[in-house]
C-alpha cells in the first residue's frame, strides 16, 4: 500500500461525497438566486427522491430507469408546491414566511414519507452493474463512487453550460439580476420561478437516488443532508452557483478526511470551516455582502 | 458621534413617524377592553387553582406545557420582536437542561439555587454563541443558530465521560434548601415553582419590550438601517437579546431536566427547535402572551393527539403551513382583535397590506 495511493484513495472518496452534496446544494442556491427563497424543505425533497427512486427501482428493476423517474416525479411535486403555496408569499416583505412554510413542508414531508413508506430504512443496495471495484493506484476503490464523480462532474458542466448557452439559461440569470424588468420585457418570471424551483427540486432529487445505495433510505436523512447543503451554500455564497461548487468540494473533503481523522469531530470541523468563512467574508466566499 | 438630545429627537420623530404609516407598536395593542393586570392576576389565579381542579396525570402535562410556554415565550423576544429566526433554540433548552443536570447531580446544591446557577451558566455560554451568530442576520442567523444546536448534539457524543452520550443523565436529585425548604419536592409544589419562574419570566419579558431597549429592538425589526442610522449599536443589542433569549429558555431547560429527572441529547436536537418556532409562529409572534399559549395549546394538543393517531406531526406541521400561509399573525391576534375596545392601527402588519395590493 502505496502512500501515495492511500491519499488519491482519499481524495476520491471525498470527490464522490461532495458530487452528492453538490446535487444538493446547487439546486438549493439556484433556487435562492433566482427567487430569494430559502428551501428549508430541500433535504426532505432530497429524501422524497431518495424513496421515490427506491420504489422506481424495484417497480422497473432499473437503478438507471429510476434516475431518470425520480427527478421527473420530485421535480413534479416541487413545481405544484411552488404554485400552490409559494407564489401568494412573493409580495410579503418579510422573507421570513418562506422559512417557515419551507420548514412546515419539511415537516410534513417527513411524515408523509413516513406514512407511505413505513419507518424502517430501506437499503436499495449498490446496482449489479456498477459493483464491483477498480484498482487505482494499487488501491481498490469502489466503482460506484467512480461513477458518482463521474455524474456530479457531468452535472456541474451541463448545468453550467444550460445557465450560459441556453435561452431558458438566459432568462433565469436575467430574473435573478433584475426580475421586474425581465417582466416588463414581456417574459413570464413566475413561469421561470415555477421551472427553476422544479430544476432545483429535481437536481435535489438526484443526489437522493445516488445517495440510497451508500447510506440506506431512512427518516432523517434529510436533516442532516440540508444542514450539510446549508453550510456548503453559506460558504460558497447564496446563490453563487460556482460557490456551491466550490463549497460541496470544501465540505466533501473535510467530511470524508475529518470522519477518517477524528472520528467524533467531523461535524464540528464543517461548522468550523463555516464560521472561518463567515467571520472573514458574511457574504460567503463568492457571495455578495447583504 | 451624534448628541444623546439629537439622539432622542430622532427617536420620537422616527417612532411617530411610523406609527403614522401604520407600524404596530406594543402600546396600540394595549388599547384592550381588560387592563392587562387584571387579566394577569386572573390567569395566576386559575394557575394557582388547576392543582385542585386537575387529575394527577393532566399536572404532569400541564407543567411540561409551562415549561414548553416559557421556552417559546424566550424565543419569542428573537423571533417577534427582532426577527431574527433562530432555528437552534434547542441549544438554550438542552443546555440548560444539562448545565441543571450535572449542577444537581454532582453539587449538592438546593434545587432553586442549581436551577440559578443553570441558568446562569447557560448565559455565560450564550455570549460567545450569540456574538458569532449576530453578525449575520435572516437565513445566516438560522442556519448559525441551529449549527450551534446541532453542534452541542455532536459534542454529547463526544464527551461521553460527562455528558453520558445517548443514555444522557440519569436521577436527577431535587435536593431540599436550607430551613427545610422541600415544598417543591412532589409533583404539586414544582408545578408551583415553574408556574411562579413563567409569570416571573413573562413580567420581566413584558418590562424588557415596553422599555427604551424594548423601542430600540422594535427598530431593528422594523428598520435596522435606519436605526443604524440613529446611532446605535444596533449588533449589540441583538446580542445582549440573544443572550436573554438563551437565560430564558435556559430556564426552562432546566426546570424540565429537574422535572423529568433525566436530560437525553434529544433536548438538543432539530426537532425541539422545529416545535418551538412553531408554537411561537401559530400562537403569535411579537405577543409574548402568543407563544405561551401555543406552547401549552400544542404540548396538550400533542398528548391528546398521540394517542389517537400517530399521524400528529403531519396535523401539527400542516396547521403550522396554514398559519404562515393565511394568518400569519397568529392566534393571539386573532383573538384580541374582536375585543379591541378601540379599533385597531388597520392593516396592522406592513407586509399583510403589500400581498393583498399584489393580490
Amino acid at each position: 500500500m502505496t502512500f501515495l495511493g492511500f491519499i488519491f484513495a482519499q481524495g476520491l472518496s471525498a470527490l464522490s461525497q461532495a458530487a452528492i452534496l453538490f446535487f444538493i446544494a446547487s439546486g438549493l442556491t439556484l433556487i435562492f438566486g433566482i427567487m430569494r427563497i430559502v428551501n428549508f424543505a430541500h433535504g426532505a425533497i432530497f429524501m422524497l427522491g431518495a424513496y421515490v427512486g427506491f420504489t422506481a427501482a424495484a417497480l422497473t428493476g432499473s437503478f438507471l430507469l429510476s434516475l431518470l423517474l425520480a427527478p421527473i416525479v420530485v421535480g413534479v411535486v416541487g413545481m405544484a408546491f411552488e404554485r400552490i403555496f409559494l407564489r401568494p408569499l412573493y409580495g410579503r416583505r418579510d422573507g421570513g414566511a418562506y422559512l417557515l412554510l419551507t420548514f412546515g413542508l419539511a415537516i410534513v414531508l417527513n411524515e408523509l414519507i413516513r406514512v407511505i413508506w413505513g419507518p424502517q430504512p430501506l437499503a436499495a443496495g449498490i446496482p449489479d452493474l456498477l459493483r464491483g471495484v477498480v484498482i487505482v493506484l494499487g488501491q481498490p476503490f469502489p466503482l460506484y463512487r467512480l461513477f458518482l464523480i463521474a455524474l456530479g462532474v457531468a452535472a456541474a458542466i451541463g448545468v453550467w453550460q444550460f445557465l450560459e448557452r441556453t435561452r431558458a439559461g438566459l432568462l433565469i440569470r436575467a430574473v435573478s439580476q433584475n426580475a421586474e424588468m425581465v417582466h416588463a420585457l414581456g417574459t413570464d418570471v413566475d413561469l421561470v420561478r415555477t421551472g427553476v424551483f422544479g430544476l432545483g427540486c429535481a437536481m435535489a432529487a438526484v443526489g437522493g437516488v445516488l445517495a440510497a445505495p451508500l447510506v440506506t433510505a431512512f427518516l432523517g436523512m434529510g436533516t442532516t443532508v440540508v444542514i450539510d447543503a446549508f453550510v456548503i451554500v453559506i460558504i460558497g455564497g447564496m446563490g453563487s452557483f460556482l460557490g456551491s461548487l466550490i463549497g460541496s468540494i470544501l465540505v466533501g473533503f473535510v467530511q470524508v478526511l475529518g470522519a477518517y481523522y477524528f472520528q467524533d469531530l467531523a461535524l464540528a470541523f464543517m461548522y468550523f470551516l463555516m464560521l472561518i468563512v463567515l467571520v472573514i467574508r458574511p457574504g460567503g466566499l463568492l457571495g455578495k455582502e447583504d | 458621534m451624534v448628541p444623546k438630545s439629537w439622539a432622542g429627537f430622532c427617536e420620537r420623530l422616527m417612532l411617530n413617524a411610523a406609527s403614522g404609516a401604520g407600524y404596530r407598536f406594543e402600546e396600540t395593542s394595549s388599547r384592550s377592553l381588560v387592563d392587562w393586570r387584571i387579566g394577569f392576576a386572573a390567569t395566576a389565579i386559575i394557575g394557582v387553582l388547576m392543582p385542585f381542579v386537575l387529575p394527577q396525570y393532566s399536572l404532569t402535562v400541564l407543567i411540561e406545557a409551562l415549561i414548553f410556554g416559557l421556552l417559546a415565550m424566550s424565543l419569542d423576544l428573537l423571533v417577534g420582536y427582532c426577527r431574527l429566526y433562530s432555528f437552534g433554540h434547542a441549544a438554550a433548552y438542552g443546555l440548560g437542561a444539562y448545565s441543571a443536570a450535572l449542577i444537581l447531580t454532582q453539587l449538592q446544591l438546593p434545587l432553586p439555587a442549581g436551577i440559578a446557577l443553570a441558568v446562569l451558566v447557560t448565559v455565560v455560554a450564550a455570549v460567545p454563541i450569540a456574538w458569532i451568530c449576530t453578525r449575520s442576520t435572516g437565513v445566516s442567523f438560522a442556519m448559525l443558530t441551529l449549527a450551534f444546536a446541532q453542534l452541542g448534539y455532536a459534542m454529547l457524543f463526544r464527551f461521553r465521560d460527562i455528558t453520558g452520550g445517548s443514555d444522557g443523565i440519569v436521577g436527577i436529585p431535587r435536593p431540599a434548601g436550607p430551613f427545610g425548604m422541600s415544598w417543591f419536592q412532589g409533583k404539586t409544589g414544582y408545578y408551583y415553582l415553574v408556574l411562579g419562574c413563567l409569570l416571573g419570566a413573562y413580567l420581566l419579558c413584558r418590562a424588557i419590550v415596553r422599555s427604551p431597549f424594548g423601542a430600540v429592538l422594535a427598530g431593528i425589526r422594523e428598520n435596522e438601517a435606519k436605526t443604524i442610522a440613529l446611532g446605535y449599536n444596533t449588533r449589540a443589542y441583538k446580542t445582549a437579546t440573544v443572550v436573554l433569549a438563551y437565560g430564558f429558555g435556559g430556564l426552562a431547560g432546566a426546570l424540565y431536566a429537574a422535572f423529568a429527572g433525566f436530560a437525553s441529547p434529544e433536548l438538543f436536537f432539530w426537532l425541539v427547535s422545529g416545535r418551538v418556532l412553531i408554537m411561537v409562529v401559530v400562537g403569535g409572534a411579537g405577543t409574548l402572551i402568543g407563544p405561551i399559549l401555543g406552547g401549552v395549546f400544542f404540548v396538550f394538543l400533542e398528548h391528546e393527539l398521540s394517542q389517537v393517531t400517530d399521524l400528529w406531526p403531519l396535523i401539527f406541521g400542516s396547521i403550522f403551513m396554514a398559519f404562515v400561509l393565511f394568518a400569519p399573525e397568529g392566534i393571539w391576534r386573532l383573538l384580541t382583535i374582536r375585543f379591541k375596545a378601540v379599533p385597531d392601527v388597520p392593516t396592522a402588519d406592513p407586509s399583510k397590506k403589500k400581498s393583498d395590493a399584489a393580490a
